[in-house]
């Protein structure tokens, strides 16, 4: 015997060798001859692991210790920390996603730990040229077990009875598949390896073969058993010559042993296998083409019956199994098939390889049991979607398959849930999107594939598809008509009802699905053209303009500022957005969130640069003027007809601002002293100075905006009156302005505050007479905003509680990160259970300890108390735990139908409410949301409008100028240039007064800032159909 | 292969040379690998250890290796984790005890109490 202390792993699947992992082999056995090692350390190369994304990987013995990811220059590393001296080179380890702390060992890795790999079990762990390491893993057990103690019969009725069914995308129970074969007349007969893998996306088939041929071809021999066939072929790409070379090697190595050919472990039975390499048309895995390829015809598919079972290959009968499918077959017959139903649903038993990929942080090849949520897979496998992002949907069956929308991750991934909302199992492809793929170009991908691939034998199928396609292209051009989506199903219907074999039956399931799932994404395309995900070219000048609410031409104003005509920069912004300076202090820069920068380093700091043009012209007024006298204001005249608008925050001075420009007399009626909503009394001074507010307000009134203060519709006014003053059309913007509160003992004590109301106090410069020691229970702005200006009030010691940990925080991150800067506590995993008080008065508050346990649907773990409870002192409490709209008063009185919680119900492309020439906008209909989104509404609400007297018309864009300016990709930087940041008031200067903290950049960071811009706007001009 | 026997005898063979790639219950042996361990002949304990192993065709064994515990003056340091024994340590190793411990206590269950410095 030879005694290897350490056995190292190197995974050799076709991912892994791309990723270099022979010469990481090379490397390897060299330096084990360096430290004199070689007979120590035995260095063997496996089939596929299935986390090819961190390949290439080394998985190490004893310990089980798996590095990912190892290149050439680690190997030193590892040869002479880890298996000399015993120490883990730690940066090759995994990690948690988004998180430092190392996994070690692959039995810890969550990847690898939540699957049941059986099918897998032997990729990865043992050398895919040794037969003999397959057989000491109870290899060929199986076959002799059939072969010397089970008849044909037997084993068929064992496969019927596990309820294997066919693992290649139909789901065709395999045992009765063989037994129509055994019972049909006829000989020979065949067993053939369906290994034709054609989903984009989807490489199990490839890694079975390569890292677990044996157990195909013992599989194979089992069939041919059980059928009576004594001759298989395996029909497989060419495009796989590793899957074909390991292949053969296993074929020669089994007959060698007497584990194929004749007289097989001397039982008398005879079979032998033989490859045949296909060109890769995606037709031939469909089983009548794959025949016909087989023997030597062109590769389409015929009519069934007969079935290649009856007629098959020759016109023999013949089974014809995936890969997937055989290599279950040794499993049940070593294991029985109680076994075998021990895993999996009633309907769908066992596991089932997944491709997991696209939007996940560990994409791979996964096994699971069948019927486990696409919840568990995404986020306990797959480790949730990188970057935090929201999930959007997962698409199954590849370009067969359909969408499983996000509503419905608690899907269970067997066959008939999976059938039963419109997706299939397919061969196993899941590709998991998030808000960032759109799904019409989805759907077009797919259409795109299955078009080209189509082998044009039925017309639906070959004509259809593209007829399909062609409707696609319009709609993510923006020249779709709704009618094309009853055109798409009912072309999509005919395609699957008259097309021949599965490809044609199934090419339409992608757009149908999307469709039928993402209707409304379809429809936004067609009326509003714009794709929200934004992937559609033609209809977005950049990924910038296209997120941004009220659709900011962002690449123009930073190269008009770039260009030095820092006028023309401001006045492209105004010509959007009535708000810039107040947008530039506290918007939450969706902007950024989608800068395609990002994927090279940081994103612009677009918000940053529109507030130094802003504030730059600011400052230059006059000069500003003598620009507009040159180039005058566009206007349109005025008309009679008079607008009304409840409430002077973001959307009804936004609306207030457009319809004045269109030429409406435009009233807004504000209920406060002073206009503004929550900008005003919500949002404190040292982010948005007041001043900054009331000069935005001012350029708004000086279009003629009349503005009336200390008037609340509904107690000053009714609606009635004013529809008799003459108003044409309201719009309620009342916002979200009531804080919620917690119910929890003590919460009506003295000390304890509502965040917005503790907020507008605090806005409105009435003393408040704060603790020394406050405690803010909330994770949104308002929370944090509540905090600073604690401090700033004089508290001695602020604390944030907060229910689960700081990257949940709703808030925007640089907040919570100032508010760490200046002092403040922050006790994160703390829900409140009760406030204590003595004689009426706050003194203390309970907390409940929280840990986070299972993932919610929206991929957040969710808090769980714990029997641990805290007590914390201190003698103000303010809860920030949410706001509300308030449904008393005006929305109540006059009769506006409402959501559950409150919102006004509104169509969404006007903003009407249930009372005609009524619309409402901005929180009120949105639920408390962002100043830009609810400037948005406001712009919406003018559009509406205005198309409502003018026939239609879009007079808003007649009122933009062409600017001047250069139209060119940036050239590629050899150094990238960092992300610039605004300068800050120190901390120590801010902590007793409201100045402002952050401040405008310089001239010198404003155009490093806008020569970072990669110019999405620029796009190339394809001569595309 | 020829019969049942013949794959059996097969799959126990090589079996027992991918036994460390399995889990289960075995012999834990650690040697300090730190510079003093290594500066005072643990490499040859080492190789020592693996020789006499596979001599005795006794494979059920994890070898490993640790860093410095502190105990310099001790090196080589080497501690057996045997299924049902104390953890022990044993201290000053030398190639000839390497081999007396392979045999008395990994695979007789023997610890020689002499030459323990630590026992838990």
């Amino acid at each position: 015997m030879k005694l290897f202390r350490i056995h190292a792993l190197v995974c050799a699947g076709t991912g892994c060798i791309s990723s270099g992992s022979k010469t990481l082999e090379e490397a390897l056995n060299e330096q084990l001859q360096n430290y004199n090692l070689s007979d120590e350390v035995q260095v063997i190369e496996t089939g596929c692991r299935g986390a090819c994304e961190q390949g290439p990987l080394i998985l190490i013995y004893p310990e089980g210790v798996i590095y990912r990811k190892v290149g050439t220059e680690d190997i030193k590393d590892i040869v002479e920390e880890h298996f000399l001296k015993g120490r883990l080179v730690e940066r090759l380890l995994f990690t948690e996603p988004g998180k430092d702390q190392v996994i070690p060992t692959i039995d810890e890795v969550p990847f690898f730990k939540k699957q049941a790999r059986f099918v897998l079990q032997n990729c990865g762990t043992i050398d895919p040229y040794k037969i003999e390491e397959y057989i000491a893993r109870d290899g060929y057990f199986a076959l002799a077990k059939a072969l010397y103690e089970m008849s044909p019969q037997q084993v068929i009725e064992e496969i019927k009875t596990s309820g294997l069914r066919g693992r290649g995308g139909a789901g065709f129970p395999t045992g009765l598949k063989w037994e129509f074969c055994s019972k049909a007349e006829g000989s020979p007969k065949y067993i053939i390896c369906n290994a034709d893998e054609g989903d984009p996306g989807a490489f199990m088939d490839r890694s079975i073969l390569e890292g677990s041929s044996y157990s195909v071809i013992e599989g194979m021999t089992i069939a041919a058993y059980a059928i009576g066939a004594t001759k298989g072929y395996v029909y497989v790409r060419a495009e796989y010559p590793l899957a074909i070379e390991r292949m053969e090697w296993a074929i020669k190595e089994a007959k060698n042993k007497g584990l194929l050919g004749s007289n097989i472990l001397n039982s008398g039975f005879n079979f032998d296998i033989e490859i045949r390499i296909g060109a890769g048309a995606f037709v031939c895995g469909e089983e009548t083409a794959l025949l016909a390829s087989i023997e030597g015809k062109r590769g389409e598919p015929r009519p069934r019956p007969p079935y290649p079972a009856q007629k098959g290959l020759w016109d023999k009968p013949t089974v014809i199994n995936n890969v997937e499918t055989l290599a279950n077959i040794p499993l049940i017959i070593f294991h029985g098939f109680q076994w075998f139903r021990s895993m999996g649903t009633e309907k769908s038993p066992g596991t089932k390889v997944f491709a997991l990929a696209g939007k996940v942080n560990n994409s791979g090849l996964v096994e699971i049991p069948m019927g486990l949520p696409l919840k568990d897979v995404i986020y306990e496998i797959g480790g949730g979607i990188p970057k935090g992002e929201k999930f959007k949907a997962a698409l199954t069956g590849g370009p067969s398959g359909g969408v499983i929308p996000s509503h419905m991750i608690n899907t269970p991934l067997d066959f008939e849930s999976l059938a039963a909302i419109g997706a299939i199992m397919g061969s196993g492809g899941l590709i998991v999107v998030d808000n960032s793929s759109c799904m019409v170009d989805l759907a077009k991908f797919f259409l795109t594939f299955t078009a080209d691939e189509s082998c044009g034998k039925c017309p639906p199928c070959r004509v259809g598809t593209r007829e399909l396609l062609k409707i696609l292209n319009r709609i993510t051009r923006g020249q779709g008509k709704l009618e094309d989506l009853d055109l798409i199903e009912s072309i999509g219907l005919m395609i699957k009802q008259t097309s021949l074999c599965g490809l044609g039956q199934t090419a339409p399931n992608p757009v149908l699905s999307t469709l039928k799932h993402f209707r409304k994404e379809y429809e936004t395309h067609i009326i509003d053209k714009r794709c929200p995900a934004g992937v559609c070219d033609s209809l977005m000048i950049s990924p910038c303009e296209n997120e941004c609410p009220i659709n900011l031409n962002v690449p123009a104003y930073l190269q008009l500022c770039l260009e030095g005509k820092i006028f023309d920069a401001y006045s492209v912004i105004i010509e959007e957005n009535p708000l810039p300076a107040i947008c530039g202090r506290v918007c939450h820069r969706p902007c950024e969130h989608v800068c395609r920068r990002n994927q090279v380093d940081t994103p612009v700091a677009i918000d940053d640069v529109k507030r130094y043009i802003v504030d730059y012209v600011y400052s230059h007024w006059d000069e500003y003027q003598l620009y507009l006298k040159e180039r005058g204001v566009k206007k349109l005249a005025s008309n009679n007809h008079r607008v009304a608008i409840v409430g002077s925050g973001p959307a009804g001075l936004t609306a207030g601002y457009f319809l004045a420009k269109l030429g409406y007399k435009v009233t807004i009626f504000e209920a406060k002293s002073e206009a503004g909503g929550m900008l005003r009394y919500a949002i404190p001074e040292y982010r948005l100075p007041k001043e900054i507010l009331r000069k935005e307000i001012k350029n708004i009134t000086d279009l003629g905006v009349d503005i009336k203060l200390n008037t609340k519709i509904g107690i000053d006014i009714s609606l009635e009156e004013l529809k008799r003053e003459g108003y044409a059309a309201v719009l309620v913007a009342i916002g979200a302005s009531k804080g919620q509160t917690l119910k929890i003992d003590g919460s009506n004590l003295n000390g304890v505050w509502s965040g917005l109301e503790f907020l507008d106090k605090v806005n409105s410069n009435e003393t408040i007479v704060i603790g020394e020691r406050v405690v803010v229970i909330g994770g949104g702005n308002v929370a944090i905003d509540a905090a600073r200006s604690s401090l700033r009030l004089g508290a001695k010691e602020v604390t944030i509680l907060y229910r689960r940990e700081k990257e949940d925080m709703p808030a925007d991150h640089r907040e919570i990160e100032e508010a760490e800067h200046e002092g403040i506590n922050f006790i994160l995993l703390g829900a409140p259970t009760s406030i204590v008080g003595e004689n009426g008065k706050v003194t203390a508050i309970k907390y409940a300890k929280m840990t986070l346990g299972y993932f919610d649907d929206n991929g957040r773990r969710v808090p769980i108390a714990t029997n641990e409870e805290i007590l914390k002192y201190c003698d103000t409490v303010i809860l920030a735990v949410g706001q509300s709209i308030e449904t008393e008063g005006l929305l109540m009185e006059i009769g506006i139908q409402l959501a559950k919680n409150g919102q006004v119900i509104v169509n969404h492309h006007t903003l009407e409410s249930s009372i005609p020439m009524v619309y409402a906008g901005g929180d009120v209909v949105t639920g408390p949301a962002t100043v830009s989104g609810s400037m948005s509404q406001g712009k919406r609400f003018a559009k509406t409008i205005d198309a409502f007297f003018n026939g239609g018309e879009d007079r808003l864009s007649q009122l933009k100028t062409v600017y001047d300016f250069a139209f060119a990709i940036p050239p590629e930087e050899e150094v990238p240039v960092k992300r610039q940041e605004p300068e800050m008031l120190s901390s120590a200067k801010r902590i007793s007064n409201f100045k402002e903290v952050v401040k405008s950049f310089n001239s010198k960071q404003v155009i490093t800032e806008c020569g970072r811009c990669l110019r999405c706007d620029v796009k190339e001009v394809t001569d595309e159909e | 292969m020829k019969s049942l026997e013949d794959l059996k005898k097969l799959r126990d063979q090589i079996r027992d040379d991918m036994k460390i790639r399995d889990k289960g219950e075995r012999v834990k042996i650690t040697i300090g690998m730190g510079t003093t361990g290594i500066a005072s002949g643990a490499r040859e304990v080492l190789k020592t250890i693996v020789n006499e192993l596979e001599t005795r065709n006794f494979s059920d064994v994890e070898i490993l290796q640790t860093g410095s515990i502190g105990l310099d003056a001790k090196e080589p340091l080497l501690t057996v984790e045997k299924p049902g024994l104390p953890k022990v340590t044993y201290g000053l190793v030398t190639m000839e005890m390497a081999k007396r411990i392979v045999v008395e206590h990994v695979i007789n269950s023997q610890i020689i109490g002499d030459w323990v410095i630590r026992s838990s």
